[in-house]
């Protein structure tokens, strides 16, 4: 059981050998390369056997399993662990590529899943198909909303209705080799031209309508969720004309950058953060143009199988005893003033994850329809093959 | 090296193995131009093993095999005067009868004209009585029609030497005797020499006018057909060729008595030389006549008919001779009297000419 | 009971489980997915019932990716052919065949790894890391090998040799080899007892490798994605894109079910023309 869990750290070592594992594992890069590589199914059973003495702090029955969908690379499973000793209750995790393959999971029913991690810009429709269901505040005491820092939290609630708790939050920056770039790159303007001259061939853009289409908005100074056909009609002309001068289209980018086989990329802050941390040259850049923001959700399936111990685990998490070890393993930044507080020094003071303030006031979180939008659907689709 | 001239075919000291196993064994073989000769033995005697040395096939592992006089070790098949109607033909399933018949004269460098190759096609089927075959598919023809199809093909590039693998093998008795006759005819008209490979006795003894006797890798008697009949080199040869009654015998000091194993005493005839000793004496079943008295005469044993075949133009009769087993015997009924014809049951009288008595040493 | 009808009795339950199997995991799904193509895209994403033409109408919008994987899975197959058919060749007529068995295990082994992982070592060769850092060492500097067309070829071939090499390793291994022998005892030199007997004799396995290599380039989207860095932008791709990103799976569907169209066409077009060439009637698929 320990070993699955020192496999599924965070990867440390650069040699081959230990990204080789790490595709084994299928903890590539968050989003949808999982999709793409149909690994996203994988899934992984946790501490089967039941704790030595149960918890007085749950009353109710939360059986002996339960079922997790989440990012991959995205939580300490020493957390399962912990909370499998104090509940009886044994974390299956399945990892997913992309936030519309969880919808499309959950819509075709059958999932099982008792807690999962959808993005705040997917909230509003789980919502509008009745996919999930307001939480019940009582069940979750260690959630604090006072602490809560409101910018990060206000879509997990609709119309006053408590539907999702922040796990953490996120930029979309881009990752820099400046060992090998060395024009300041400061803005998605400045990203896209260097792509298509110093950068020639060595660039990434993510294989994400989103965030490629949204970035390529804001770098000629339009929002990052425009839908406005003329300023997407911009966009498309640019990435049309960035297109033959990139290395990929791929969210699966940290291989490439390892390898420096690209040297710049559209990247998210975890990502960032793991590749600064293992290669210092690699620098993560928000742009001053803007860009986007991001809060990952826990939120419970109406049609979860073992909704207590949906809530058991979510409040688990939300401790922020408990919190903090999530925190420490993943990398990203807590929503939480009092988790923040207890995170060490050396984590808080990482402007990659903890940036300064200013530099967040340009960035927009991604909206619902900027998702589904169909148009932007199709851009991507003659953006990637033209 | 040159080979004698009028020699087609020459084996010098030729030995072929495969790994530990030798397949022929110091085999010196001499075939004349325009011969017919048979290469006749059991399977795994080395037959086909020597075919396939003068096809190209395969290289002996010592020794020479020469074509026409010109040395063939490593010269590989398509640079070599032979040709061969392979064991079940090895027809190209892919091309018509006229495209099988023609691949040959395709290969000619420089190309023979369009015209050439149809026409000589046309002509090698005519010869082995397919015209109009033409553009049949080879699917579509009977086993006696494919095996004309073969030798058509195998005649068209005028080879020096036809090498024969088995040809007739695969074909029914009817269709393998008019065969047969079909093969001298077609090698008496084309005045080359033909090489053929066979396992059947009576195949080998109608059709060649030299057969080669091999067993066990070597030549065991080279001869005329009824020379390999009547003068069987060894108890081998005489027991593969025809059938052959043996019975187990000394040789009285002396050399001119034969002693059977049940006593019976046989004068050795006209045989000189014979070592006294263990031998064993064969007897056609041919030789033999049946008779219902003794007419004196020395050479005679006394038995028991047990079984009466009719083959038509001749009976077999087997008979069961005190102290000496059953022996096979041959009645021409042309020239047996109706009322000559002994029944099973009968008590008869073996007679024969000692000179037709083969002695071998046991 | 007549005989010949408890032979058809016993004939439809060992054919029952497979036809079974087809018809709940093949037609009814494939079915779904004419129905789905007629339908509407939801307004968040998924299907909605309704009877429109839209779909296919909206095909052209994705003709590049036809044309790619068009064009890519002959292209993929041809070069597929090269490399193994003499791969096939060596195993089938000039090995020793003591050790026949183990080279055509070698040739399956790969597949006991899965493509993907195969194709992310491949990666890892064509990266910087790899062949261009040996390059580096004797003074070749930054070449670029991995993203490129050249690489989702390289890809496209080792992915698929082994589904090249095995049928016509079959149809070699069939291959009569005194028919080999009545062609050199015919006067033909080895080139063309190949060109005149050897290849025509083991088309029916070049076109079911070509078939089948073809048919799964069709559908490839996992190669160019890895090696192509996501800029070649397959049929494979679009419909991943289509169901799991954008979720417009009736659009989606209109194009499965115009893919599946195109392989039928292509391998009965592909079958006619083995069966004419070789003349035989057993042109096996697979």
């Amino acid at each position: 059981m320990t070993k699955w869990y020192r496999e599924n750290a965070p990867i440390s070592a650069e040699n081959l050998t230990d990204e080789w594992m790490r595709l084994k594992r299928g903890s590539v890069t968050r989003r949808h390369f999982l999709g793409v590589t149909g690994l996203g199914l994988a899934a992984a059973v946790l501490a089967r056997q039941p704790g030595l003495f149960n918890s007085t702090a749950y009353a109710e029955d939360l059986g002996t399993t339960m079922s997790l969908a989440t990012w991959p690379n995205y939580h300490d499973p020493a957390s399962f662990e912990a909370f499998t000793a104090a509940t009886g209750v044994a974390v299956e995790v399945n990892v997913f590529g992309s936030n519309e393959e969880m919808l499309a999971k959950l819509q075709a029913g059958g999932t099982g899943w008792d807690l999962f991690v959808p993005t705040n810009y997917t909230i509003s429709t789980y919502v509008k198909l009745g996919l999930i269901d307001p939480l019940d505040m009582s069940k979750l005491p260690a959630f604090s909303q006072a602490t809560e820092s409101a910018r990060f939290t206000s879509e997990g609630a609709i119309d006053g209705t408590t539907y999702a708790l922040p796990k953490n939050w996120g930029t979309t920056g881009m990752a820099v080799n400046t060992s090998k770039i060395k024009t300041k790159i400061a803005s998605w303007k400045d990203f896209f031209e260097v792509a298509m001259t110093e950068a020639d061939g060595r660039a990434m853009v993510h294989d994400y309508q989103l965030t490629t289409i949204g970035s390529a908005l804001v770098s000629l100074g339009y929002s990052f969720n425009s839908v406005k056909p003329e300023e997407l009609a911009k966009a498309e002309e640019l990435l049309i004309k960035v297109k033959p001068h990139l290395y990929g289209i791929n969210s699966d980018y940290q291989p490439g950058m390892r390898a420096t086989d690209a040297w710049m990329t559209m990247c998210w802050t975890n990502d960032g953060a793991q590749l600064n941390r293992d290669m210092p040259e690699i620098a993560y850049i928000l742009g001053t143009d803007g860009g986007e923001i991001w809060t990952d959700f826990y939120a419970i399936p109406k049609s979860a199988a073992n909704k207590p111990a949906g809530y058991a685990l979510l409040d688990y998490l939300m401790t922020p005893a408990n919190a903090v070890k999530e925190h420490i393993a993943n990398g990203a930044p807590t929503t939480d003033s009092r988790v923040l507080a207890l995170l060490p020094a050396d984590v808080t003071a990482n402007k990659i994850v903890y940036p300064d303030e200013a530099s967040l006031t340009k960035l927009e979180f991604g909206a619902a329809v900027t998702l589904t939008d169909p148009a932007r659907a199709e851009l991507m689709a003659r953006f990637k093959s033209a | 090296m040159t080979a004698a001239p009028g020699n087609d075919i020459e084996f010098r000291s030729v030995t072929k193995r495969y790994g530990s196993v030798t397949a022929v064994s110091d085999i010196n073989l001499a075939v004349p131009k325009g011969a017919f000769v048979a290469l006749l033995g059991p399977s795994g005697c080395g037959k086909t093993t020597c075919l396939r040395m003068i096809g190209g096939f395969e290289q002996p592992s010592e020794g020479t095999v020469q074509i026409d006089g010109r040395e063939m070790n490593g010269v590989p098949p398509y640079r070599r005067p032979v040709n061969m109607v392979f064991q079940h033909y090895a027809l190209f399933p892919h091309f018509d009868v006229e495209q099988n018949v023609a691949y040959g004269l395709k290969q000619a460098r420089p190309k023979l004209p369009a015209s050439e190759i149809s026409a000589r096609a046309r002509q090698a089927l005519e010869m082995v009585r397919l015209g109009g075959f033409e553009k049949r598919r080879i699917h579509e023809m009977s086993g006696g029609q494919q095996q004309r199809v073969a030798l058509a093909r195998a005649i068209v590039n005028k080879p020096s030497v036809l090498l024969l693998d088995e040809p007739l093998a695969a074909l029914d008795k009817k269709l393998r005797t008019a065969m047969q006759i079909e093969l001298q005819t077609l090698q008496r008209e084309l005045g080359i020499t033909f090489v053929l490979v066979t396992h059947d006795q009576e195949e080998a003894l109608s059709m060649s006018d030299m057969v080669c006797v091999m067993n066990a890798g070597r030549i065991v008697q080279m001869a005329k057909p009824q020379d390999v009949y009547d003068k069987p080199a060894d108890l081998f040869v005489a027991d593969f060729v025809g059938k052959t009654n043996r019975i187990a015998a000394t040789v009285e000091p002396g050399g001119a008595t034969l002693r059977l194993s049940n006593g019976t005493a046989l004068a050795a005839g006209g045989k000189t030389g014979l070592k006294p000793g263990a031998a064993t004496v064969a007897l056609r079943p041919e030789a033999i006549e049946l008779v219902r008295q003794s007419n004196g005469s020395d050479s005679q044993l006394i038995g028991i008919v047990t079984h009466r075949i009719f083959l038509g133009s001749t009976a077999e009769y087997q008979i069961n001779v005190d102290g000496l087993g059953d022996f096979l015997v041959t009645a021409d009924r042309r020239s047996v009297q109706e009322s000559d014809l002994v029944e099973p049951g009968e008590r008869v009288v073996l007679t024969f000419d000692p000179g037709k008595v083969h002695v071998f040493p046991a | 009971m007549r005989p010949d009808r408890k032979r058809q009795l016993i004939t439809a339950a060992l054919v029952a489980p497979a036809g079974l199997w087809l018809f709940v995991f093949l037609v009814l799904p494939f079915m779904a997915m004419v129905v789905f193509s007629f339908g509407e895209r939801a307004p968040e994403g998924g299907y909605q019932a309704a009877f429109t033409f839209a779909q296919f109408a909206n095909l052209p919008s994705r003709a590049a990716a036809f044309w790619n994987t068009l064009m890519i899975a002959p292209v993929g197959a041809f070069l597929c052919l090269i490399v193994a058919y003499p791969v096939a060749y060596y195993l089938a007529i000039k090995s020793n065949p003591k050790y026949r068995l183990v080279l055509v295990s070698l040739v399956v082994v790969p597949f006991w790894t899965s493509l993907l992982v195969r194709t992310y070592a491949w990666m890892y060769i064509l990266g910087s890391r790899g062949i261009p850092n040996l390059l580096g060492m004797i003074g070749i500097e930054d070449v670029r090998l991995l993203n490129t067309p050249g690489a989702v070829l390289l890809g496209i071939v080792y992915g698929y040799l082994p589904l090249m090499i095995m049928p016509i390793y079959v149809s070699l291994e069939k291959l009569d080899r005194r028919l080999l022998e009545a062609s050199a005892d015919l006067g033909a030199k080895p080139v063309s007892t190949f060109f005149g007997i050897t290849l025509p004799l083991s088309l029916p396995g070049v076109m079911t490798g070509v078939a089948l290599v073809t048919i799964l380039l069709l559908g490839e989207y996992l190669i160019p994605q890895l090696l192509g860095g996501g800029k070649v932008f397959f049929i494979g791709n679009a419909l991943v894109d289509l169901f799991l990103q954008s979720r417009n799976w009736p659009f989606g569907s209109a194009i499965a079910v115009t893919l599946v169209v195109v392989v039928v066409i292509v391998l009965s077009v592909a079958m006619r023309i083995a069966w004419k060439v070789s003349g035989s009637r057993q042109v096996d698929l697979v």
